[in-house]
């Protein structure tokens, strides 16, 4: 069993008084596939947002790759880096193509020739089946391809760990699928990922973990299986009969 | 000439931060003939003293004083045309020599600046519309009176004139009037064409500059003698006695050798160089 | 255009009271302006007899027709599609500007002989002395708008304190300031350079603001994509933001020198030779000062014009490219 490259330990946050995440435990170790869910407001996009910091926590321990993450700390882009991140809004730099974007990260802070950012980024687009929209702006593209253009130009970056926050909460019903399958082919390439996510056949079809918040807290977390059959809290119950019932 | 005018001002703005030129004072006489270049300032705004004439430069009987001036110490002449307020509040830091402007060289001035010689002297008069119904300059006493703004002829109407020079006759302050200022004595001028009593019942200028007016179909007249002759002089910035006596020098051989006379002749056809008569 | 409703009532101005209102009310004023000895009593001669003989009836009868004219000419436009309203409203205006100016009886031989050495001297340095403030004045924004927004105390108190000094004092006192204050440091500043920094430092506090609301109205998200491919913050304003926000400060940076090119004859009294400064000196010896701040007031209007035009069009692209 390899180091775990992301571990969070006793973490608390607040927004003022506001008590976001309360004495979080968790650990992601190489290869796993985990996928976070909880109503509305219950804390998981924060701690998802908090694993490369983008926000900060203030108490607790929170280690990604062996560095601590810490308010003074010199070499947060460092982390940043090997984290990949997939948000509900994608968020492609408008201005640039859909190569551009993939090859922005590599060639500016990996110092990445521009040739070979190039045939990288023609690799992950094709992997994520829209080569031929190399040329155009995220403008011109549907939402699902908006979301597998993000997802390449995590990859390019060539993450030991992608985070994905609700990356498909923003979509039109008919585009979901298209992503879930991107993703499933990901993980099944072995990659390390941490979901925030509705989708409880995506869940059941990849994750080796599945965590159920609710109020800043992880209320349960255990293997899909168990998870979905066997739920042993009654606010995980509660909240699974919600989202399956239809 | 202009086009270089032009060029220089380009090179300078393109060298914006660079474009240091240090304080050189009591150097003045030095920087002239190391520079070769007079820089003078007048105002562009006072015909017939200086103006921008027909072929678009610099023209004038103060011009061609500034002009003689340079040629007797040898050097290339060039007119920078500052408003005349900048020109008389002094500190003038080298950014030119010599004002060949026809200041009044009052006591205050003479705090800031100094005064190598008077080269002219001008009668200022009173000019009403023609036709207002006003005949001695004492009918004017309580009506509004224009003048051009830190002029010798708004001190006067202010009663504080104070001339500091050889060979001016005495006056006395014959009206107390609401003054009026102006940019210049032109402006005054405009408003007081408008008809007696529209914005102004007069003004006070110079004799020549009203003529001028006149001359131009300004429906103005001259009420009266005289109110006062002014001396004008040229102005340097304080410090620098050589450079003072050298101009002093040079303005008594102009006013020995009859140019002044000349001068003064070719521009207003009477000889104002010599008296205030 | 405000956003119309598919309803279309009738023109204001087709309403019967709404004529009889301003049929009325100009008869009124141009009776009471008393036109007889104008051109138009001479024009009415035929009616009214000697016009200056006329008294009441003569004003009466002017004040009659010319409210026809008048209000006949708003109705018939009323009838036109909008873009021929704007165009007859537009010439009508300028003809009536023209006349205005006309009536001075200027002296356009005058004019003819000055007027090239104006656009040669005059408008060329007005151009080129508000070209390099503006370009100045964008650096100078973007660097203050920065330090605006950043959580260093410093930084932002030297940014605030400098658009709130600039902005609250009048130009023509920074003029002053800059060019009679700097040598007080033993800095002398020639007068193009003191204008160009004084245009510079008023205008960079005002689009300080304009490049600030930029940068702002940029998705917290483009922010946050940068950050977690590891951009640092330099990168991501370079590449990400700016490139960004440049469509919503081009717009109004145009305004901002369209404002300039007015605001630069300000340095006219440090004896630059811009455009307002032979409009107040060229005139001078023949005492022709309505001709030449006539002239200059026109080519002013003609360079606003065009560069409204320019604007326009930038506008345009910028819109059609965001969307």
């Amino acid at each position: 069993m390899s180091k775990p490259i992301i571990q969070m330990i006793g973490v608390n946050k607040w927004y003022g008084t506001f008590k976001a995440l309360t004495s979080v435990n968790f650990t992601v170790n190489k290869g796993d596939k985990i996928v976070v869910c909880g109503p509305s407001g219950s804390g998981k996009s924060t701690m998802i947002r908090t694993l490369n910091w983008l926000e900060a926590h203030q108490e607790g321990k929170i280690i990604v790759n062996g560095i601590e993450m810490h308010k003074k700390m010199k070499n947060v882009d460092e982390v940043r880096m090997d984290v990949g991140m997939v948000f509900q809004h994608f968020n492609l730099f408008p201005h640039m193509t859909v190569l551009q974007n993939l090859m922005a990260g590599p060639m500016w802070v990996r110092g990445i020739k521009e040739d070979e950012a190039r045939s990288t980024a023609m690799k992950f687009l094709e992997r994520v089946r829209i080569p031929e929209q190399a040329k155009k702006f995220p403008g011109q593209l549907s939402g699902g391809q908006q979301q597998r253009v993000a997802i390449a130009r995590s990859l390019c970056m060539k993450p030991k760990v992608m985070l994905f926050d609700e990356p498909t909460s923003a979509l039109d019903p008919e585009m979901v699928s298209e992503v879930l399958d991107t993703m499933i082919e990901l993980a099944k390439d072995g990659m390390t990922m941490v979901c925030v996510t509705h989708e409880m056949g995506f869940a059941k079809a990849v994750a080796d973990r599945v965590i159920f918040m609710d109020e800043g807290s992880i209320i349960e977390e255990s293997d899909p299986v168990n998870f979905f059959d066997n739920p042993q809290n009654p606010r995980t119950q509660n909240f699974l009969s919600q989202i399956l019932q239809h | 000439m202009k086009l270089n005018r032009r060029i220089f001002t380009f090179a300078t703005t393109a060298a914006l931060t660079l474009c240091t030129s240090m304080s050189f004072a009591g150097e003045a006489l030095d920087r002239v003939m190391a520079a070769g270049v007079l820089n003078v300032a007048t105002d562009a705004n006072w015909a017939p003293q200086s103006f921008i004439n027909d072929n678009n430069e610099m023209d004038g009987f103060d011009i061609d004083v500034a002009r003689e001036i340079a040629k007797r110490l040898s050097v290339e002449v060039e007119f920078i045309t500052p408003s005349w307020d900048i020109i008389t509040a002094g500190k003038w830091n080298g950014r030119w020599d010599l004002s060949v402007g026809s200041m009044t060289p009052t006591k205050s001035r003479a705090e800031v600046l100094a005064f190598p010689g008077v080269y002219y002297y001008t009668p200022a008069s009173i000019a009403v519309h023609k036709d207002s119904p006003f005949e001695e300059v004492s009918d004017l006493n309580g009506k509004a009176i224009g003048a051009g703004t830190a002029t010798t002829f708004e001190l006067y109407l202010q009663h504080d004139l104070q001339i500091d020079a050889e060979g001016v006759p005495a006056f006395e302050y014959q009206l107390t009037a609401e003054n009026k200022s102006y940019k210049d004595s032109t402006a005054a001028m405009d408003d007081l064409r408008l008809g007696d009593g529209v914005r102004l019942n007069g003004m006070v200028g110079s004799l020549p500059a009203i003529l001028s007016a006149i001359e131009a179909n300004y429906p103005l007249r001259v009420l009266g003698d005289p109110v006062f002759y002014e001396p004008l002089a040229l102005a340097i910035d304080r410090g620098d006695a050589e450079f003072n006596d050298k101009l002093a020098g040079i303005l008594a051989d102009m006013k020995a050798d009859g140019t002044l006379t000349a001068l003064s002749v070719k521009w207003y056809g009477i000889d104002f160089s010599s008296t205030g008569g | 255009m405000l956003f119309a409703d598919t309803v279309v009532p009738d023109p204001a101005v087709h309403k019967p009271k709404v004529m009889a209102i301003m049929l009325a009310a100009s008869f009124v004023i141009f009776s009471l302006m008393g036109l007889n000895d104008t051109v138009l009593g001479e024009f009415m001669r035929p009616a009214i007899g000697e016009p200056t003989e006329s008294g009441l009836f003569g004003n009466l009868a002017i004040g009659l027709v010319i409210s026809m004219l008048f209000t006949g000419n708003i109705v018939l436009i009323g009838f036109l599609p909008f873009r021929i309203q704007v165009l007859v409203v537009w010439l009508e205006l300028l003809l009536l500007f023209l006349a205005f100016f006309y009536s001075f009886g200027l002296d356009f031989a005058f004019i003819r002989s000055k007027v090239w050495f104006m656009i040669s001297q005059g408008v060329f340095t007005t151009l080129y002395i508000s070209a390099i403030s503006i370009t100045l004045a964008s650096i100078v924004a973007i660097f203050g708008a920065v330090a605006k927004l950043s959580s260093n105390g410093f930084a932002y108190a030297i940014a605030s304190f400098y658009t709130s000094f600039f902005r609250g004092l009048p130009l023509l006192m920074q003029v002053y300031l800059i060019y009679l204050g700097l040598p007080q440091l033993g800095y002398v500043i020639d007068a193009v350079p003191a204008g160009i920094l004084a245009l510079t430092l008023c205008y960079g506090a005002y689009m300080t603001e304009i490049f600030r609301a930029g940068i702002q109205s940029i998705n917290k998200g483009q922010w946050e994509a940068s950050r977690s491919m590891g951009f640092k913050f330099g990168l991501t304003m370079r590449r990400i933001i700016l490139p960004q926000a440049m469509p919503l400060i081009i717009p109004p940076t145009g305004n901002q020198f369209i404002a300039m090119l007015k605001d630069s004859s300000l340095v006219s009294v440090i004896g630059v030779w811009e455009l307002m400064f032979l409009a107040r000196t060229l005139g001078n010896k023949d005492f022709k000062h309505m001709e030449m701040l006539i002239t200059a007031a026109l080519i002013y209007w003609c360079l606003t014009m065009c560069l409204e035009v320019i604007q326009s069009r930038i506008e345009r692209h910028y819109r059609t490219i965001s969307h």
